[in-house]
């Protein structure tokens, strides 16, 4: 968590005042990490190498790659969420503030739904009674009207995740970032969320009363999540983690479900 | 309660009443002397003979048990947050905290009699002291288990150290501290008579060891029997004030 402070000020700065200049809601530029061995003898890991990469707004960008190919280290170094042990050359920031959502739901035990729900509220200090007003909406939409006062523990694994993504959403913040929201899921059930999830506005919910423009970046290692999902895929290299290919969203009006070529992005994979 | 629970309950209930028939029939038929072991009848008739001295005793001993355990939970709670949100003073604390529990509590109670009088301070001090310790290893496990990816999610909202605090590290320890404290309850009362045993003037303990002076082995076990309810007493009202403070946990996750 050091290392922070600059990344955070600079990104504020940027909020503040070069918005117009920093086009992209995230950019990427020529960065590389690498984490100090955790115990003597050990070699340091050079996670991401030289990704450049840039999120435009209300674009919805799926990060796609092998396990353990950085792409989770990227999208932390985009919220300014790296540790001490990550040395980083290059640049990683959002011009506005980021919400991260973590691949297990994170749901406070102690904490009914709408509680929990709240959490994104308190911590991103959005004021109570507009989240609290959000929050009664969103639920409606997460489909989980009627379990407001549940106990995470009484939720099914899918309706824990979409807590959480409403947790993240009600942070108000402008970039989205999502750590295999799914990934924790059983295929059928992750089908199922994806499905729901590509029908919904993402980009849209985020701040539905605030003028910026906002922006989705996922992380997954699913082909198919990300099809579903995205504008515009990105895959990375197996470690250290490299741009490979990088494929935007074909509108055909032939096949409006094959907006990707599954196979060229399968083919990209085994680089 | 379920078919079950109360099946469990009754046989319980037998094997108890069973034990003491026999306990009796065994004294009456062998005529033990009643300074060797007395009947449970004659035990149930000494305490209703006791029964107006035994309330100052048992306010006594419940006095010292509670307040002890107050401090002992206030303290061994304190620490666990403080060590889950300052590592560092986890390692100042660490040895002082092992080294404390490498002496059995009861060794030190002539010292806190010597320091703090024959009253009630040294033995709140020695109760706080055998409770503190499970309170903080259990409050202390809870934080760990919860803490990492759960603080990281806060942090990943924009939350802050404090919003760390507040949301995930403070509401966690609470239902470790109160395992610990459920554990630590019947220490508690053993801690109280123990230092009531080498000095005190009222007491359960004290009760006990004018007793054996008198071979009075009937109020011996009467004393044992008050000692073991107030345990249980402690326990039942722990187990209850977790049920309220804790109520989105499952039964089997309480225990």
């Amino acid at each position: 968590m050091t290392g922070e402070p600059v990344l955070e000020q600079a990104r504020r700065a940027d909020a503040g005042e070069t918005s117009v200049a920093l086009g992209a809601a995230v950019s990427v530029r020529e960065f590389s990490v690498t984490f100090a061995g955790t115990q003597r003898g050990t070699h340091p890991v050079h996670v991401l190498d030289d990704v450049t990469l840039e999120v435009a707004d209300r674009e919805f960008v799926a990060i796609l790659g092998p396990s353990g190919c950085g792409k989770s280290t990227l999208l932390r170094a985009m919220g300014s969420l790296l540790d001490e042990r990550a040395t980083t050359e290059g640049t990683a920031q959002a011009r506005g503030a980021t919400a991260w959502m973590p691949q297990r739901d994170c749901l406070l035990p102690w904490r009914r739904a709408m509680a929990n729900a709240m959490v994104g509220a308190i911590a991103a200090g959005v004021p109570r009674e507009r989240a609290a007003a959000r929050a009664a909406r969103l639920f409606e939409d997460f489909g989980l009207a009627g379990f407001e006062t549940a106990w995470p523990h009484q939720l099914s694994g899918g309706m824990r995740q979409r807590l959480a993504l409403l947790r993240t959403c009600l942070s108000e913040r402008p970039v989205l970032l999502l750590d295999e929201p799914f990934g924790a899921l059983d295929p059928v059930t992750r089908r199922r969320m994806n499905q729901w999830l590509a029908s919904m506005e993402l980009t849209d919910w985020i701040g539905e009363d605030s003028e910026e423009p906002r922006a989705v970046v996922l992380v997954t290692h699913d082909v198919d999540e990300a099809i579903a999902l995205a504008d515009r895929i990105v895959v990375l290299s197996g470690r250290p983690g490299r741009i490979v290919w990088e494929v935007t969203a074909q509108h055909r009006e032939d096949k409006p479900h094959q907006r990707f070529d599954r196979d060229q992005l399968l083919a990209a994979l085994d680089h | 309660m379920t078919r079950g629970r109360l099946r469990a309950t009754a046989i319980g209930m037998v094997t108890m009443v069973a034990l003491l028939v026999v306990w009796e029939f065994a004294v009456q038929a062998s005529g033990l002397p009643e300074f060797v072991l007395p009947a449970p009848s004659q035990v149930a008739a000494t305490a209703v003979d006791t029964a107006p001295l035994l309330g100052e005793h048992i306010a006594t001993t419940a006095t010292e048990a509670v307040l002890g355990l107050a401090v002992g939970v206030f303290v061994g709670w304190a620490m666990a947050v403080l060590i889950a949100t300052l590592p560092t003073t986890g390692h100042i604390a660490q040895p002082m905290v092992l080294l404390s529990q490498t002496i059995p509590t009861v060794v030190l109670a002539p010292l806190m009699i010597l320091w703090t009088g024959y009253g009630l301070a040294s033995k709140v001090i020695l109760v706080a002291l055998t409770v503190f310790f499970p309170v903080l290893i259990s409050a202390a496990a809870a934080i760990r288990e919860v803490d990492a990816d759960h603080a990281d999610m806060v942090a990943g909202l924009g939350g802050t150290r404090r919003h760390q605090l507040w949301l995930v590290r403070l509401p966690a320890s609470i239902p470790g501290a109160l395992s610990g404290l459920r554990i630590a309850a019947t220490y508690a009362v053993g801690a109280a008579v123990v230092s009531e045993y080498l000095a005190g003037e009222s007491g359960l303990g004290v009760f006990i060891q004018r007793s054996r002076k008198a071979y009075a082995v009937d109020q011996i076990f009467v004393g044992i029997v008050l000692i073991a309810a107030l345990a249980g007493l402690f326990v039942l009202v722990i187990v209850a004030l977790r049920r309220a403070v804790t109520p989105w946990q499952t039964a089997p996750a309480r225990l």
